[in-house]
């Protein structure tokens, strides 16, 4: 029981998502039933969203409980989510401070300190790859010296100092780049990888609706 | 021009200098403000939750209108995941994580092979638009035999289920010249992306939070 | 230790600082070098260009707050010419973390600069959770998946999604992602529902999006920060992403620096040690 229970369900699910590929999502009883499982996909994979919230604040509860150390900074972690979390579910009718919309504290917090910590965070990648470049990128090999001259060229061909200097050998140099590297070269192995990863996805697909395939349910 | 106030202006690149600060080490402030941003991202989740999904999904079509009351069982089904918390019940998440991968997968054998394969495989046994309109035929055939080439020794690379000798061997071979192109081309971009996120960082120090001492 | 073995041990806080330097340069001394456009960003250009005017067109905001130095330009730098075609926008975002409240920030901006009203000339969605369900549920009906606005507010007392209920009502989508949504977008909305669409993506996704403009998938690209700037150039509205050109050439200099002289130091030191003789 469960296990046949959630391996029906996604042999329904999927085998009416997939039919109903073939008809008229409007018109069509299946196509409206189609319709109705995903609105109630969204739902149910919404609500999995705050299972993360859970996670974090209990883990960090814990901490501070069994006064682990850095207790201190799991303090701040709780406090910061309820800081954030509690003004956005009272009602915007009791003030503007409330809900999610501008105005609120929830937008403050997140447009004054969320969005510039995180692009922050991402923007230290900068530092650690050029670190990496200069550590580890070696022509060690045929492949390396290959994967190192095409970075280096199109490197230059992506900035208009780049562009200008590849210019004073052929005018049409960057071009090249482009057309040869970038759609030629590139978008063969690109097309290769898509191509293939779709027919592993598909498959994939495949044995999950017909029961082959139940690692999503985990162990037990 | 900044939509934001000296204060705000202040504390956003005290935020910023706070993360940057690990570049030179580990240090308290920077443990400090990433406890901050955990949390409000944690916190962040469950306004979006709350709002677009409880009250938009489930709650307010069932106050305006009493036939949508059957929108309870997708809202329950999404509860039951929380069950994964606990050893004993987390079997019962089994059903709507069944019905999510089940309808996803629904989704992914069509788009998968008629979105993707059926389109990448046509255009690449057809003479390719060479970028910038182009109509000199050596292009079109030089680009085009570099695609239909590349796309086949790529997918030779990648397949195992032979032993690489003689042509496929030759063929892998190729193919392994074509990926290391490619991801140096990728490498390339990629640098240019994390360096494009360190500009827009200096950028904001320098024009908006410097810029507003000036005016 | 040989100075080569000195240059390959050097403290990478070093490197840090060569870096910080060559993107704070710019900034203080601009060199404003001219932005050459490619062939991927007029084809964004073109397409939005011959929308009829009025045309509905879906935005999406599919990345988050990371990449905003990447995106945002890109997002803004379409508003203007869709806003400055009269196009009635809606936005949307497949992102939970920052793209609704980026969607909202970005193009309230905007629309106020051209006097748009909310409601009718633009309306941000939101976001719902599974993008894979919510790209194919569209197809059926946007009302059964956003029963509301970002807002909250019903979508039948807005009047532009009085007219706008599913992808027959949209004549183009304007993708702007920074993960894998780009892609389902292609093979799920242009593939099935035939959507014409352009994507600015971030350059760490760019490459891969070549596969789509040969095919003939996307109208056009724009890949990471120089797209955005060829593209402002384009629409005439130079913003951040050209003026991070100048930074952008510095740095990519100084990483080419490094490697030539990353690789130079491993060649000269195993020449000096005897290897590969």
């Amino acid at each position: 029981m469960r296990k046949t229970v959630p391996v029906v369900t996604a042999f329904v699910t999927g085998v009416i998502v997939t039919i109903s590929f073939f008809f008229n999502e409007h018109t069509t009883l299946i196509g409206k039933v189609q319709g109705g499982i995903l609105q109630w996909v969204t739902i149910i994979f919404g609500l999995a969203l705050a299972l993360g919230m859970v996670s974090i604040t209990r883990v960090n509860f814990n901490k501070i409980k069994r006064k682990q150390e850095g207790w201190f900074y799991s303090v701040l972690v709780i406090v910061s989510v309820f800081v954030m979390a509690i003004p956005s579910a009272l009602p915007v009718s009791w003030s503007p401070m409330f809900g999610r919309n501008e105005g609120s504290l929830y937008y403050w917090l997140w447009t004054r300190i969320s969005e510039p910590m995180m692009a922050t965070m991402f923007a230290m990648l900068a530092f650690y790859i050029a670190s990496a470049a200069y550590r580890a990128f070696r022509a060690r090999s045929t492949e390396s010296t290959l994967l190192l001259l095409t970075a280096v060229i199109v490197m230059l061909s992506r900035i208009p100092m780049g562009e200008w200097f590849l210019r004073l050998f052929n005018e049409s140099l960057p071009d090249w780049v482009n057309i040869y590297i970038m759609n030629g070269f590139n978008l063969s192995v690109q097309r290769g990888i898509i191509v293939g990863a779709a027919l592993g996805a598909a498959s994939m697909s495949l044995r999950i609706i017909l029961g082959i395939e139940r690692t999503y349910m985990g162990k037990g | 021009m900044t939509p934001f106030s000296p204060i705000e202006l202040w504390l956003m690149a005290f935020v910023t200098l706070a993360i940057f600060s690990f570049l030179y080490k580990d240090n308290p402030v920077y443990r400090l403000v990433e406890s901050i941003f955990a949390g409000l991202s944690a916190g962040y989740y469950f306004g979006l939750v709350w709002d677009t999904v409880l009250m938009q999904q489930v709650v307010d079509p069932i106050k305006t209108d009493s036939s949508n009351l059957y929108l309870i069982i997708p809202a329950l089904l999404g509860i039951l995941l929380f069950s994964r918390l606990t050893q004993k019940w987390s079997y019962l998440s089994r059903v709507p994580l069944a019905f999510v991968i089940g309808s996803t997968s629904g989704i992914f054998i069509t788009s998968r092979l008629q979105g993707l394969v059926l389109p990448q495989i046509r255009t690449t046994f057809m003479p390719q638009n060479v970028p910038g309109g182009s109509t000199d035929p050596w292009m079109i055939v030089v680009l085009s035999t570099i695609v239909v080439v590349g796309v086949i020794a790529t997918l030779v690379y990648f397949y195992f289920s032979h032993e690489h000798k003689g042509v496929i061997g030759w063929t892998a071979r190729l193919g392994i010249w074509f990926i290391m192109i490619s991801f140096g081309a990728h490498f390339g971009y990629t640098v240019m992306g994390r360096v494009s996120l360190l500009i827009g960082r200096v950028q904001f120090l320098v024009e908006d939070w410097i810029g507003s001492f000036t005016g | 230790m040989n100075v080569w073995e000195r240059l390959a041990a050097i403290d990478r806080r070093w490197i840090y600082l060569a870096c910080g330097i060559a993107v704070l340069m710019p900034f203080i001394i601009p060199v404003s070098l001219p932005v050459y456009t490619t062939p991927e960003v007029q084809g964004v250009y073109d397409a939005v260009k011959n929308l009829p005017d009025s045309s509905v067109v879906m935005l999406t905001y599919d990345y988050y707050p990371s990449t905003l130095a990447e995106t945002e330009p890109m997002s803004r730098a379409a508003l203007h010419h869709l806003f400055s075609k009269d196009c009635k926008i809606v936005t949307i975002s497949n992102i939970p973390l920052g793209g609704p409240t980026i969607a909202e920030r970005v193009t309230r901006e905007l629309a106020a600069q051209y006097g748009k009203e909310y409601g009718t000339d633009y309306v941000n969605l939101g976001y719902k959770a599974n993008y894979v369900a919510v790209m194919k549920g569209l197809g059926s009906s946007i009302r059964s998946i956003f029963p509301a606005d970002n807002s909250g507010t019903p979508l039948g007392q807005l009047p532009l999604m009085q007219e706008v209920d599913s992808y027959e009502d949209i004549d183009f989508i304007f993708i702007v992602a920074d993960n894998a949504t780009a892609d389902y977008w292609v093979s799920i909305v242009n593939a099935q529902y035939g959507v014409p669409m352009c994507c600015g993506a971030t350059a760490v996704m760019a490459p891969k999006m070549y596969a789509f403009m040969g095919s003939g998938q996307l109208k056009g690209l724009l890949g990471g920060m120089k797209g955005a700037a060829e593209y402002e150039q384009l629409i005439g509205h130079k913003d951040r992403a050209v003026r991070g050109m100048d930074a952008q050439s510095l740095i990519h200099l100084l990483i080419i620096g490094l490697v030539v002289l990353g690789n130079l130091g491993y060649f000269m030191g195993r020449r000096e040690k005897g290897i590969g003789r």
